[in-house]
């Protein structure tokens, strides 16, 4: 890096004034009520050199290769639950699960376009993957435009030329949806105005030339989907980045008090005429229980050791794991497969004795739904916060996406907690952001 | 050209309409030109009154924030930061300088929207807007007949540019109540109101 961080630290008010100038948020809801705010940016960055960006990019390309092998077995031959590597009740319990979604192949044969890998560094170096995030991952947004703002506010950390580009985000988007496409305009569907991220569908619309649209732009007449647009003249769909969940995505074939679905998407989806991007149904290999099985996965499907290690993980489901969380609860962090966004974790120091025994209790009952990890003492990163530079805990959401072949996004989200006593990193938890810089040496 | 929702181009529309109602509003305040009274900050600045000139900015961002896709994010920028001077000049006690601001930034977003956006419709839409909302805010206060006429003209120019829907027997009546020596304006905000619709 050609500047000190000192330097940067000394532009962090343009770079956030710029932030503000361009309206990058999210929404969040507080007592019922939608708010706009303004992501915490911080503008150290956080720096991978090139020879870990190549060890992560080799693992992170195993890890998504291996979970679209599963997507696809699992929603057709079965294989690896035939073949005892993964116990059926993981796979087929979930809510990430999809019966729907038997016997489906989706255009392209991609199931997971978008897939957001979290991971941690350990004290030690080591990176560690947290969760997968198959369904809509979001983020990859916010350190695009970061890059692009201090780029503009410090040019002079930029002029040796040396960091990865990261503004290509959109391109990687585009060409993947191009891939999938089965023929008409590439759009971003988006709930509305009022969700968390939409900043980010308003954004990668602008960015990419998709259309954004709402459930009521669209129509699905004859087997296909068309946008209506004002003079009321009909234009084939064939690639939909859809920013909705899949309960909502199609009234007629899941929960139908959706308001914001297409009716019968869901069907020509399963005829091959148009592309959902993530595929429906990716729930059932990103659930927080599946994820203790993805170093089999890739071993069962690809023939190799997994190269990216998951945190140590414990299955309270099995005896021998459930008896190991009950005598170390203190020094492990417990997660309900069925949150997400940082709800849903506790750990297990941080309870009283009767919150600990009600919390073991309920373990007992449900051990499907939980699962408990170490505490990854994960390397802090600097953050400049009322003019000083303090440490903070920070994950990275990696982006790898698959079209004809995965790529991995050469940046990624760096989240951090503003919480010097937090491990929580969520935005909806009052986190802020970093940029990711990759090394070009 | 792109595709262009029915949504979207209602929402371009009142973006036209709303930036021209601030512009002009804040023109017209006696605090522009004199002394700014507390009666006239609240009927400026309340956020309760949909008629309030605080209020058709924020409905002219919420237009604006989910156009970002048709108008970009740098003609944005500038609804974004004439919400910012709104709400300084709400908390300040000589407002006057920050709604000029808010005027210089919808004044930047115009030039902007004419400048970067390259759908012909798009531009034309919201230009639209404009011109029906000042010929309406010219009929409501105290602009002279030529200003109207002239604003007519510029209206009826614009209307064939952008795709829309609209009354073409309410256009001529408009034209021909501009040409008369004394304007009918209550006539002519009922023509210009009901000239454009969205099926």
């Amino acid at each position: 890096m050609k500047v000190t961080e000192e330097e940067l630290c000394r532009h962090s008010d343009s770079v956030n004034e710029q932030l503000a100038r361009y309206g990058v948020k999210f929404g969040i809801y507080r007592n019922g009520e939608f708010h706009e705010q303004l992501f915490p940016f911080d503008v150290i960055p956080r720096v991978i050199g090139s020879g870990e960006f190549v060890y992560l990019e080799r693992g992170l390309k195993q890890r998504v290769a291996a979970l679209n092998a599963f997507l696809r077995d699992i929603y057709s031959d079965r294989k690896i639950i035939a073949n005892g590597v993964i116990p059926e009740e993981f796979v087929f319990s979930g809510s990430g699960y999809l019966a729907q979604c038997d016997g489906v192949s989706p255009p392209g044969g991609v199931y997971s376009h978008i897939s957001g890998i979290d991971l941690v560094q350990g004290k030690n170096g080591s990176w560690y993957v947290l969760e997968d995030n198959l369904r809509i991952p979001s983020g990859a947004s916010y350190p695009m435009v970061a890059r692009e703002l201090c780029m503009r506010s410090i040019p002079s950390a930029f002029s040796d030329n040396l960091t990865e580009d990261n503004r290509n985000y959109p391109e990687l988007l585009r060409k993947m949806m191009d891939y999938v496409n089965t023929g008409g305009h590439s759009v971003i569907l988006t709930p509305g105005r009022f969700n968390a991220a939409y900043f980010e569908h308003s954004y990668f619309a602008e960015r990419t030339g998709a259309r954004l649209v709402t459930c009521e732009d669209l129509t699905v007449e004859n087997d296909r989907l068309y946008f209506i647009d004002y003079s009321g003249k009909k234009e084939q769909v064939g690639a939909v980045y859809r920013r909705i969940s899949d309960e909502y995505i199609d009234p007629v074939s899941f929960n139908r008090e959706s308001l914001i679905g297409v009716p019968h998407i869901f069907d020509i989806y399963r005829k091959g005429n148009v592309a959902l991007i993530n595929a429906p149904g990716n729930g059932a290999a990103d659930d927080k229980g599946i994820y203790y099985f993805v170093p089999r996965m890739v071993k069962y499907y690809l023939g190799e050791e997994a190269i990216l290690q998951n945190a140590p993980t414990y299955l309270p489901y099995y005896e021998e794991d459930m008896k190991y969380v009950l005598a170390k609860f203190d020094s492990l962090v417990i997660k309900d497969v069925a949150e997400a966004g940082g709800y849903g974790v506790v750990f297990g120091s941080k309870l009283s004795a009767k919150e600990k025994a009600d919390f073991m209790a309920m373990l007992k009952a449900e051990p499907r739904r939980f699962i408990a990890q170490e505490v990854i003492d994960f390397r802090d990163i600097d953050i400049y916060e009322g003019g000083i530079r303090v440490p903070r805990k920070a994950d990275l959401r990696a982006f790898v996406l698959t079209g004809d072949e995965p790529v991995v996004w050469k940046s990624g989200l760096t989240r951090f907690s503003r919480n010097p006593d937090s491990f929580i990193v969520n935005s909806s938890q009052g986190g802020g952001f970093k940029d990711t810089w990759v090394m070009k040496d | 050209m792109s595709i262009l929702s029915c949504g979207n181009s209602g929402r371009l529309f009142w973006l036209g309409r709303y930036t021209e109602r601030v512009f002009t509003g804040i023109r017209a305040l006696p605090g522009h030109s004199g002394m700014w009274t507390e009666a006239e900050a609240e009927k400026c600045f309340d956020g309760s009154n949909p008629e309030s000139l605080y209020c058709s900015l924020m409905y002219a961002y919420d237009n604006a924030i989910v156009l970002r896709d048709e108008i970009g994010s740098d003609t944005f920028s500038y609804i974004q930061m004439a919400v910012y001077e709104m709400n300084s000049a709400k908390k300040s006690h000589a407002p006057m300088l920050n709604l000029q601001k808010v005027s210089d930034n919808i004044a930047a977003f115009w030039g902007m929207a004419d400048d970067a956006i390259s759908d012909e419709n798009v531009r034309g839409i919201i230009k639209l807007g404009k011109r029906i909302e000042r010929v309406d805010l010219y009929a409501r206060g105290n602009a002279g007949n030529d200003e109207i006429r002239r604003e007519v003209t510029r209206l009826t120019y614009r209307i064939e540019k952008t795709g829309l829907h609209y009354d073409p027997e309410n256009l001529s009546a408009l034209n021909e109540l501009a040409e008369n020596e004394t304007i009918d304006r209550p006539e002519m905000i009922r023509k210009v109101e009901s000239l454009v619709y969205f099926p």
